[in-house]
């Protein structure tokens, strides 16, 4: 019965989403606001598929996913360690403890120039855009989790003969891994969307360079299926996240309960 | 107050090392000029009215973006909440629009309102509508039922319990998304002023930047990282006094 | 291997507040092979005693020997189970049993056949593969009182083991306790504030005083070697169970008026 529930509700949310695509069409093709300003869902569409096919929307998606993945790896590695280690050295925790907390709330997309200052127009600089704002949240997760590990596992496998070492990597990696790919899961999505704004300020190939031409043609069309594609990214992505989640964590509670 | 200054040591440790590096050759003072540059710099950037023309443009748009997001927010959130037909209405809309980045839609902002003042605001608007609307929504729903009869019970209409129950209890949750919103609005609007560029301390620090008057650009930069932290800073004393009822 | 307790102080700083004395000149000596209960009102301090003897925290004050040796850290000859099992929940009930093997450096098939053992010996047969989260409190605890049983330890240390089991399950756990016990002799240090329990499996029952925790007194509860249901209704039972129980209230009434004043 709850199976049945779960699925009927899942399918309501696909009517009311597509309730809203019709709407948009019905919208758009009643001619309200010219088609400059909402082009009917249908042309968008076709529009993206077109882009598609050419290779044009193909090269974009890679170049942004290339450049957001890469920010988005070293913002991972960096910020699990450098978590890690705040929880455990308190010479780290008293440098890093005030960068954090005043790091966090800081716009730092406003730092885009001075990347573009340091390391140029190209790939670096967006990549490391991206790895500077999405660095934040890891370190926060990675800090909490690994400060959160239960001593009383820590002494259990101490008391079966677990040396120091073996420790941090046998017991409180994978206690601290749920929290962790939380921040991760929150990062990712920051990934994109600085990397989006910076291809936008910065102009050149990739997803937002495009939009930002088509903009500049006052390509319309083209510009919707620009984001749609942007939508379309990132909704995977998010999904993806979630599928490697319940991989990974397949013992945890909350995956072993749904 | 003692501990609050050797908390913020490091960061006194890193300005000093800000100046002392570019002196010394460290780092090319090209890139990164001494600290005592950027702040003569700011200095200079405040005396020609520089900053306040700038600063007043971003902090215009800001808040009326910011403050038109929670309004329509909280109205949307609680609405929905409370009024079936309203949810089914809007939720799929919010399901849509949640895992696009709103900075997104900055260019659909550009071909509807142009470059100006408009467009960044809808900006703003459209990246800070999101969190407040889920959160008054959360929270309205949250609401525990009992204390809705114990309203009604009492005598109360039901819009009046909308307003004198079903709000304060979702506050929690709204401020919550209203602090997430707060966040939202600093990069939003940073990031519409670089692309649209004309006015704004996003606009300011660019323009400095492609001019290399880069002890601009940096006092621009700080200056906008500061205004974004106190504002967290100030909006979560303003918060902790808003739930204080909370214990 | 003896256990020794001399003079053992210890004091617990809080990161944030004032230190506090939770244990005071505790000395007490464990038989090898005995059975010896902690028991005392919450707060007292005893599990702080046992995570001492465990090598869990450092002792500052006093000594502790096992066999004639100081205590400098935790060890495999010195068992641990705790209350809220400890289990490790990204294993699954078998690794969780090998774990403590592993770390012994068996022989593979040697570390199989001895963990396919203990699943047998907790009636676990056919939850090997599970993780924790899928099993019950009962079923956690003996997962838990396997792991450390593979590494067969010669002192088993637990701390209010079945605190968080239901009355029927906690009282199953009991004759399995004993069963184990009968089978492979250990010296156990057990800890816990129910009286009945303690004084049911315990050959002897130390019962502590409230904060800081001394040692109040020592009550024989061997019963002449009797053990598990021939001891349970009799009157000798009863009567020690009833001047534990009043020791323990009145360390209780003392540690709650601490509290409120």
């Amino acid at each position: 019965m709850a199976r049945l529930t779960i699925f009927i509700q899942g399918l309501l949310r696909w009517v009311s989403i597509l309730a809203l695509l019709a709407a948009w069409q019905a919208f758009a093709e009643a001619h309200v606001v010219s088609s400059f300003l909402l082009p009917a869902f249908s042309t968008v569409v076709v529009r993206l598929y077109h882009d598609v096919i050419s290779g044009d929307m193909v090269l974009g998606i890679v170049l942004t996913l290339y450049r957001a993945f890469a920010g988005f790896a070293l913002a991972s590695m960096s910020g699990i360690v450098i978590g890690i280690l705040i929880a455990r050295v308190p010479l780290m925790r008293w440098f890093f403890d005030p960068l954090v907390s005043v790091g966090l709330p800081m716009p730092k997309i406003a730092f885009l120039p001075v990347f573009i200052l340091w390391f140029g127009v190209f790939d670096a600089s967006k990549i490391l855009m991206v790895a500077f704002s999405a660095v934040f949240p890891v370190v926060v997760a990675s800090w909490a989790a690994a400060e959160n590990v239960e001593p009383v596992l820590l002494w259990s496998a101490l008391s079966l003969g677990a040396g120091r070492r073996q420790l941090l990597w046998e017991v409180a990696l994978p206690a601290s891994l749920p929290q962790i790919f939380t921040g991760l899961q929150v990062a990712m999505p920051i990934a994109l969307i600085v990397e989006i704004i910076s291809e936008m300020a910065m102009g050149g190939e990739g997803l937002g360079g495009s939009i930002m031409t088509e903009m500049r043609f006052a390509d319309s069309p083209g510009v919707f299926a620009g984001i749609l594609a942007i939508a379309i990214v990132g909704a995977t992505l998010v999904k993806a996240m979630e599928v490697i989640r319940h991989r990974l964590l397949i013992w945890h509670p909350e995956a072993l309960a749904g | 107050m003692k501990s609050t200054l050797t908390r913020y040591t490091p960061l006194l440790l890193l300005a000093v090392l800000w100046e002392i590096a570019p002196r010394l050759g460290f780092i090319d003072p090209q890139t990164l000029p001494p600290l005592s540059a950027v702040a003569r710099a700011w200095i200079g950037l405040l005396r020609d009215g520089d900053l306040a023309t700038n600063g007043l443009s971003s902090l215009q748009n800001l808040v009326a973006g910011l403050a038109l997001g929670i309004v329509v927010g909280v109205v949307l959130g609680i609405s929905m909440a409370w009024y079936r037909p309203i949810e089914v209405l809007i939720n799929p809309l919010i399901r849509v629009l949640y895992p696009l980045p709103r900075s997104a839609l900055i260019p659909v902002m550009i071909l509807w309102f142009g470059l100006g003042a408009a467009s960044k605001i809808a900006a703003v608007f459209l990246g800070c509508l999101l969190p407040v609307v889920i959160g008054a929504f959360n929270g309205a729903r949250g609401v525990e039922q009992v204390l809705i009869w114990s309203a009604l019970a009492a005598g109360a209409k039901r819009h009046q319990v909308l307003w004198e129950v079903v709000l304060p209890a979702a506050m929690p949750e709204i401020l919550a998304g209203i602090r997430n919103a707060l966040a939202l609005s600093f990069i939003l609007l940073v990031a519409a002023e670089f692309i649209i560029s004309q006015r704004g301390m996003g606009y300011l620090i660019s323009s400095y930047g492609e001019g290399g008057a880069y002890d601009a650009m940096f006092a621009g930069v700080l200056t906008v990282s500061a205004v974004g932290f106190f504002a967290d800073r100030a909006y979560l004393a303003l918060m902790g006094w808003a739930l204080r009822w909370r214990g | 291997m003896g256990i020794s307790f001399r003079e053992v102080s210890h004091t617990y700083r809080p990161p944030r507040g004032r230190p506090v004395l939770a244990l005071e000149n505790v000395s007490l000596d464990v038989r090898e092979r005995e059975f010896l209960a902690l028991l005392g009102p919450s707060g007292c301090g005893k599990s702080t005693l046992l995570y001492l003897l465990g090598g869990f925290l450092p002792v500052e004050a006093g000594t502790i020997t096992v066999g004639g040796r100081p205590v400098s850290g935790p060890g495999p000859d010195r068992g641990i189970v705790f209350q809220n099992f400890a289990l490790f929940p990204w294993k699954t009930v078998r690794q969780n049993i090998l774990y403590g093997l592993e770390k012994q450096r068996l022989p593979r098939a040697a570390r199989e056949k001895r963990a396919q053992d203990l699943i047998e010996l907790v009636h676990l047969r056919g939850f090997e593969n599970s993780y924790p989260a899928q099993l019950s409190g009962g079923m956690k605890q003996r997962v838990a009182i396997a792991r450390t049983l593979a590494i067969d330890p010669a002192i088993l240390l637990m701390d209010e083991p079945f605190g968080a089991l239901d009355a029927q399950t906690r009282a199953l756990m009991h004759e399995e306790l004993l069963a184990i016990i009968r089978r492979t002799p250990k010296t156990v240090v057990f800890v816990t504030h129910d009286v009945r329990e303690a004084v049911y499996l315990a050959d002897r029952v130390a019962v502590m005083s409230a904060r800081p925790g001394r040692i109040k007194e020592i009550v024989d509860t061997s019963f002449g070697g009797a053990r598990g249901s021939e001891i349970a209704g009799t009157r000798e039972f009863t009567e020690k169970v009833e001047h534990l129980w009043g020791l323990v209230r009145n360390e209780a009434i003392i540690a709650q008026e601490r509290q409120g004043s």
